[in-house]
């Protein structure tokens, strides 16, 4: 039977932790979302300078461990572990966010880019305006799957002593000798973030799929 | 006004346009015909710089479409182009496909390529679906919402690439009409289509292709009586006779 006073007695830390995880993993969704979409455009960039660095960095980043990345982060700068914990995080999934959008991007038909470009736009507005709406409208089913993913990883916090949940819970397991149990709690609070996201991108997938 | 010389155009090792020699003047319509794969949508697609040729000049208004020094953009405000697949974008309302340009490129006020765009979509005849997304709207529906889009940049030259070959039959009738209209306000157009008839009431002048080179060039009455070109016959006699 799972020791509930382990739960009860630390609940503060349990929290506390559970904020972190939560607002890490909000930081680091936003900063690869924009990084990623940068990417995105640079890998299919007609400036070949730009293609290579964007090409480069996913095919780099992708295939480096992400607790690589984390370790990196935190000893390449004076950054307390939560904020080393973010860039890192920030840093991996980017890569892959990148790759979603590029395959958004190249789904929407080349005559949307045709279209926009006679009428005099820019490349770069054309871009704005025209591809990348419809482009991030077909992916927001993938990038719920890696802002799913995003919070898992974020577990990874602990390592660099970043404050998440996974960090609290080495802590009082540390503390108390009540090693599975706790981690059983800290399984749960990930599932209480994780589960209703898979959720929502769930029902995301069947209305866009309507809605097309 | 449209100016080709020489104009020479490879995909890799494949040559798409052979020797092209053709001028359109102001106010001219300009009906392209051939079979398929002869080159008449990369003949026109090279007009507003979507194909870059491969050598030989190509000018509109005296401006050389393929040099570096051309801004592009510029250029290319004047020339609006009507697709097969209409491209209208798919997020965006009727009435901000319309004004999306206006506003971006000329920078006109939102109030200006409004009421611009209410008077194109008025002589298209679908006012009344201003407000809808294209997905509501038939194909016939949205190539004529497509037409306003490039007329309301006010260009001197529209160009056509098969407007109504991917529309129901009984849809291709609004879309011709809006052409014909324009034709007859002195609009410069250049049209790739399989629409005989409407090349034959409308076009000044009738350009046949094949395999990359223009074989035939002559008025519709004289081009469907009595075609020179022994291909162009061949061609006439297939389509006319089904």
């Amino acid at each position: 039977m799972l020791d509930f006073s382990i739960l009860t007695t630390n609940m503060d830390s349990f929290l506390e932790g559970l904020k972190i995880t939560i607002i890490a993993s909000l930081i680091a969704l936003l900063g690869s979302f924009i990084l990623g979409t940068l990417l995105a455009v640079m890998r299919i960039s007609p400036f070949k300078p730009l293609n290579w660095l964007g090409t480069a960095y996913v095919e780099f980043i992708r295939n480096i461990p992400v607790l690589v990345i984390v370790f990196f982060a935190y000893l390449a700068g004076n950054f307390g572990g939560m904020t080393a914990g973010t860039i890192g995080l920030t840093i991996y999934t980017a890569a892959f966010i990148a790759e979603a959008i590029r395959a958004g991007i190249m789904s929407v038909p080349k005559g949307q880019m045709e279209a926009a470009r006679s009428t005099g736009l820019t490349y770069g507005q054309a871009m704005r305006i025209v591809i990348l709406p419809q482009a991030i409208k077909i992916v927001i089913p993938p990038l719920g799957n890696q802002f799913i993913n995003l919070v898992k990883n974020s577990s990874l916090l602990a390592v660099v002593a970043g404050g998440d949940l996974m960090y609290q819970g080495d802590l009082i397991s540390a503390k108390t000798y009540v090693t599975f149990d706790t981690y059983v709690f800290v399984a749960l609070f990930y599932l209480i973030l994780t589960i209703p996201l898979s959720l929502g991108v769930g029902y995301l997938e069947k209305r866009l799929a309507r809605s097309n | 006004m449209i100016v080709f010389n020489q104009v020479n155009k490879f995909y890799g090792d494949f040559q798409v346009l052979k020797d092209i020699n053709l001028t359109i003047n102001q106010g001219e319509v300009v009906v392209v015909i051939g079979p398929s794969g002869s080159g008449k949508s990369t003949l026109l697609r090279c007009i507003n710089h979507l194909e870059t040729i491969s050598d030989g000049t190509l000018t509109v208004n005296g401006i050389s479409v393929g040099d570096k020094k051309t801004d592009i953009n510029k250029l290319r405000r004047n020339i609006g182009m009507v697709f097969q697949h209409f491209y209208l974008y798919p997020h965006k309302t009727v009435l901000e496909n319309i004004t999306l340009a206006p506003m971006k490129v000329l920078g006109q006020s939102e109030k200006e390529a409004k009421d611009t765009a209410r008077q194109y979509l008025e002589k298209v005849g679908i006012l009344d679906k201003a407000e809808s997304y294209p997905s509501q709207l038939s194909g016939g529906q949205q190539q004529r919402v497509a037409i306003a889009r490039g007329l309301a940049m006010k260009p001197e030259i529209m160009l056509f690439d098969e407007p109504t070959s991917a529309l129901d039959p009984e849809m291709i009738g609004e879309v011709l009409d809006v052409m014909k209209t324009l034709a007859r306000e002195g609009m410069t157009m250049v049209v790739v289509t399989h629409e005989m008839g409407f090349a034959r009431e409308v076009a000044d002048r009738i350009v046949f292709m094949d395999a990359g080179r223009i074989l035939e060039e002559a008025v519709p009455a004289e081009f469907y009586e009595n075609p020179r070109e022994e291909r162009a016959r061949l061609f006439l006699s297939r389509i006319l006779n089904h």
